[in-house]
């Protein structure tokens, strides 16, 4: 090795980084990096896995589907009814005039 | 007696500051070697030490770890210097003229050293920077820039024809 290498070797010797790297880079990581004492943060309440909020969406739906059938039928039902009372009032308010009026011919 | 047990996320993070403590210069250097910017240097390395974060788990060992960042680095900052167009950052004629005859190890024939090394183009620049600061030989170079040897060696040699005659331009030659 010549001067020149010898020199290069000097010239391109390891530097070490800013003394702050190693905290940035762990600000970076935004908490992942746990110090030995406290551990690990972890969440509270897991969050559920890929498959499981699948299957959740999916039950979901269902529900939605199987609980708007379900109330359609019964506005359905409360529409029926109220015709009814309504063909009944109307037919009663016939009948009473027809008595009144078949009255007042015996009379 | 109870023994205290990691569980394998605090090991990794732990291995995680071990790897760093141990390889950051070397990443570090690297970059700032070839962009020749401490502030950009710093990014870099830092992107670097957060992508081993993410692939801990694809570290079989030290010693992987080490040729992982090192290869890593090595690209990132490859990337970077062409992303930012920085080559060459410092024109050959704007590298100061030395008043005074520079003695071996002397700072200024150093940092002349480091501003010719920093216009050369990007693959012999690498080249030469992971012979001399990372000591690697060529095979290795060849290993790590995933290039032909003989290519490696080429380049070893002609930038060390062309500092050589840049240095003795500058009254720097051979003592």
């Amino acid at each position: 090795m010549d001067w020149l290498e010898q020199e290069l070797k000097s010239a391109l010797a390891r530097k070490e980084p800013p003394p702050e790297f190693a905290e940035g880079v762990a600000k970076a990581l935004d908490g992942v990096l746990p110090d030995a004492a406290s551990g690990p943060r972890r969440n509270l309440v897991a969050w559920p896995s890929r498959t499981a909020r699948r299957w959740l969406a999916a039950a979901a739906a269902i529900l939605l589907m199987v609980g708007g059938g379900a109330g359609y039928r019964w506005h359905q039902g409360v529409e029926a009814k109220r015709q009814v009372m309504l063909a009944f009032h109307i037919a009663g308010g016939r009948l009473n005039h027809l008595r009144t009026h078949l009255k007042e011919v015996s009379q | 007696m109870t023994a205290t047990v990691l569980e394998p996320s605090a090991q990794a993070a732990l291995d995680f500051a071990g790897l760093m403590k141990q390889h950051q210069a070397m990443v570090f250097s690297v970059a700032y070697h070839y962009l020749h910017d401490r502030e950009v240097a710093r990014e870099v390395a830092q992107e670097v030490f957060l992508g081993l974060h993410r692939n801990l788990a694809a570290i079989q060992s030290p010693a992987h770890a080490g040729f992982w960042l090192r290869k890593v680095a090595v690209q990132r900052s490859i990337d970077e210097g062409r992303r930012r167009l920085r080559r060459p950052q410092v024109p050959l004629e704007d590298v100061a003229e030395p008043a005074v005859e520079a003695a071996p190890g002397d700072p200024l024939l150093g940092e002349t050293l480091r501003k010719l090394i920093a216009t050369l183009a990007e693959a012999p620049r690498m080249v030469m920077i992971l012979r001399y600061q990372e000591d690697l030989d060529p095979m290795e170079i060849s290993e790590v820039l995933e290039i032909p040897l003989a290519t490696v060696k080429s380049h070893l040699q002609r930038s060390l024809a062309l500092l050589r005659e840049k240095l003795a331009r500058r009254g720097l030659g051979e003592r």
